[in-house]
């Protein structure tokens, strides 16, 4: 094992580890403390691992996930701690009950959108590779349920929000739109049915049916 | 443990032509589960011996960490900042965030305290779904006969039937936030709910998103508590230690903060754990399919405080863990892929259970294989395989559409889904049991709240699929709404720490060492020392 295991660099730590582990767990098991950072460990969901990557002989950084990605002799990692910055977008969901109105709150509440400069930035720093400056595109058009669609993935690891200089938060203006759809049009038939069941009184639940025997 | 070469087992499975035949059996459920169930042959239960449960079966790891001593002593907190709030709850998972939306909602001013990163919990891994019953050959009952039983029986009825008759309620409330659910058909008005079928239930039950609902719903959440002009959050401030009033009540508590290595007080009139569960501490050796931060800090505080906890020798290993590569080991593949129709085949090229069995059942089934030789060994790890190519064969399209995620997966371990089997083995999954609560998640400590996997009593001794997710909103909303009654009330005229010094006389009658200190916040290979991080001056003893 140990003749295979690599060395690089991982937040100014020197560390060696076998070419299987992830950046995240070399970075463990190299004695660093891992209290930040860190979240999902593997899954690549909760976007808190995430990492600037430049391999060796590349002049690149690239954006990944620290838990998703396996370490590489040379490669330098540095973790990108994000503290959310006071929030300029700021909407009520609940305000929005007409659906007629879901541009103009969009317009309102992410009014940035529309000065997206097309440097492709947040597609760079995307890790799930999701077409974000087409996600707002989109948007921008009118086109909500494209966009819904190219935020479907995303983990809202907010790096396309720290990548785009005209700071239009591509991450939750996609959410914004995903959430207004849902909130505005979702009306399962089955489920209205079964509250007016639950809450007329006709449906309860009696707990006396099965006994208390341990089987 | 013998087992079947990776390659030949390989062979034996592309080599079937058709269905794979079932492993005659006569084993009842029961047998198989005494034999074969971690709770049973793993570290035997012993009683707890200082506390309200003195006397109750724990498992030993966590009988160990209940009986610590606290991080720290008063010196260690006075000069503290204080700050005051309505409602403080630790944690940001699911459960902690429908907590606080429905406190603010009312009115109350709430802080959320939470280790990591808002948002960064179990829920968010959640694949497979979450179980309302709306489907018209369904009903709250059937709910929650099925999540009863398959909890052996040993639930709070009471807590079972009010979770299955606030499921509807629960998915209502989570589409008003703005979480999207599969319809058939992509007809979102008046359409039908997409619905699968947990293991162990008599009906379809399990609504979706793709296979990524936790994602889904904790973005939301996220995105509204974030967005809510009532809620403060905190990110990186583990909780440390209860505070306690002048009536052993809960009156908050001591937060530390990671960022600026100093102790803060927070003073609530309510406070609600929501801290999760406790995979992180690898019970028994096994790996764990939970996230980083769940290392039962909530529960070690709660015990500490005189909260009554059940079922503390009883937890929940998924029948399909990664079993290879090992670097993957105990990441989770979700119930979607069996509730969908995926098989289980061991290295005679046989399945051996009924793959829908409650999850106890499957995951005992497999780890019976594993001990009696038909297990897969492959790279010194050894699991069965998960007939994924075979679903892919019966649904085409189904990795695209539905099995999103686990697609992602297979690609991480470096196989073909649609030609090659997962290798997979039962992996620390759920904490069965937890803080006794009511309906309104209210613990025996006056004043503290404990909702999500932290509590006990409404899975008994087994959790169905889906499950889950629907306890951490119903329970989290309820503990929410009546924790926020109190934001008229006085404070409590004391909140300190008295409560360790009767712990700590508890700790030396009873012979337990005042050194073990707990909880332990991040897992061993976090490398993180309280003590150090902090500055705290020890006695020379310790």
């Amino acid at each position: 094992m140990s003749d295979n295991n690599v060395s690089l660099v991982i937040d100014g730590r020197a560390v060696t580890a076998p070419p299987t582990a992830s950046i995240i767990q070399a970075f463990s098991a190299s004695g660093g403390a891992l209290v930040s950072n860190v979240g999902c460990m593997g899954q690549g969901v909760c976007g808190s691992c995430r990492c600037m990557v430049r391999r060796e002989g590349s002049r690149d950084v690239t954006m990944e996930l620290g838990c998703e990605t396996p370490v590489e002799a040379g490669m330098q990692v540095a973790f990108v701690s994000y503290f959310q910055p006071k929030r300029p977008h700021v909407y009520d969901l609940e305000a929005l009950t007409d659906s007629w109105q879901i541009l103009d709150a969009m317009d309102e509440t992410f009014p940035q959108a529309k000065s997206c400069r097309h440097c492709g930035g947040c597609d760079r720093a995307c890790p799930r590779g999701l077409d974000v400056q087409k996600g707002v595109e989109y948007a921008v058009l009118g086109d909500v349920q494209a966009a819904r669609e190219v935020f479907t993935e995303c983990i809202m690891c907010n790096l396309c929000t720290l990548a785009c200089p005209e700071r239009i938060r591509p991450n939750h203006l996609g959410l914004f739109i995903r959430r207004a759809l849902a909130a505005l049009t979702l009306r399962p038939q089955e489920l209205m049915r079964r509250l007016r069941q639950i809450e007329s009184g006709a449906l309860t639940v009696d707990t006396s049916t099965v006994d208390d025997g341990r089987n | 443990m013998t087992a079947i070469p990776y390659a030949e087992a390989l062979d034996r499975y592309r080599a079937a032509t058709a269905i794979f035949p079932m492993r005659p059996d006569d084993a009842t459920i029961a047998e198989l589960i005494a034999a074969h169930h971690p709770d049973s042959t793993g570290g035997k239960a012993i009683p707890l011996k200082i506390g309200v449960n003195a006397g109750m079966l724990c498992q030993p790891q966590v009988a160990a960490l209940l009986q610590t001593n606290a991080l720290i002593d008063d010196v260690d907190i006075a000069g503290a900042e204080i700050l005051n709030t309505d409602i403080l709850v630790i944690g940001g998972g699911g459960a902690g965030a429908a907590a606080a939306l429905t406190a603010a909602g009312i009115g109350a001013r709430v802080i959320l305290a939470t280790k990591l990163l808002l948002g960064d919990s179990n829920t968010v891994m959640a694949e497979g779904g979450i179980q309302a019953a709306v489907g018209d050959d369904d009903s709250p009952q059937r709910h929650f006969e099925d999540t009863y039983k398959a909890g052996h029986r040993a639930a709070d009825k009471d807590l079972v039937a009010q979770l299955a008759l606030d499921g509807p309620d629960v998915i209502r409330w989570l589409i008003k936030l703005g979480m999207s659910f599969d319809v058939v058909g992509h007809r979102p008005f008046g359409g039908t709910l997409k619905r699968k079928t947990p293991g162990g239930a008599t009906a379809p039950r399990i609504l979706s998103y793709r296979d990524f609902t936790g994602l889904e719903m904790m973005r939301v959440l996220r995105e509204a508590v974030g967005l809510h002009r009532g809620i403060q959050v905190m990110d990186r401030v583990p909780a440390v230690e209860l505070l306690s009033d002048e009536r052993g009540g809960c009156a908050g508590a001591v937060v530390y903060s990671l960022e600026h290595h100093r102790f803060v007080l927070v003073r609530a009139r309510r406070t609600i754990l929501a801290t999760g569960g406790s995979g992180r501490l690898h019970l028994n050796g096994f790996p764990t399919s939970n996230h980083y931060g769940a290392t039962a800090d909530g529960l070690v505080l709660a015990y500490r405080m005189g909260a009554q906890l059940r079922e503390m020798d009883s937890f929940q290993y998924h029948p399909t863990g990664i079993a290879h590569p090992a670097h993957l080991a105990g990441g989770l593949v979700s119930e979607a892929a069996r509730s969908e129709g995926a098989k289980l085949v061991n290295g005679q090229g046989e399945r051996f259970i009924d793959e829908l069995k409650p999850r106890d059942v499957v995951a005992s089934a497999i780890l019976r294989e594993l001990r009696e030789g038909r297990g897969i060994a492959r790279d010194g790890q050894v699991g069965v395989f998960l007939d994924v190519p075979g679903l892919v064969a019966e649904k085409p399209g189904i990795l695209d559409t539905t099995l999103i995620s686990l697609a992602h997966l297979a690609k991480k371990c470096h196989i073909d889904p649609t030609l090659d089997p997962l290798l997979v083995t039962p992996t620390l999954h759920y904490q069965n049991g937890g803080v006794a609560i009511d309906k309104h998640g209210q613990s025996s400590v006056p004043g503290l709240f404990c909702v999500g996997e932290i509590s006990g009593g409404i899975h008994g001794r087994n959790r169905m699929m889906g499950n889950a997710l629907l306890d951490i909103i119903s329970f989290g909303r309820r503990a929410g709404a009546h924790a926020a009654e109190s934001r008229a009330e006085p404070y409590s005229s004391r909140a300190g720490i008295g409560h360790i010094h009767d712990w700590q006389r508890q700790l030396t009658l009873a012979d337990l060492p005042l050194a073990a200190r707990g909880p332990h916040v991040f897992p061993d290979y976090g490398n993180f020392d309280l003590v150090a991080d902090a500055g705290i001056a020890r006695r020379a003893a310790e």
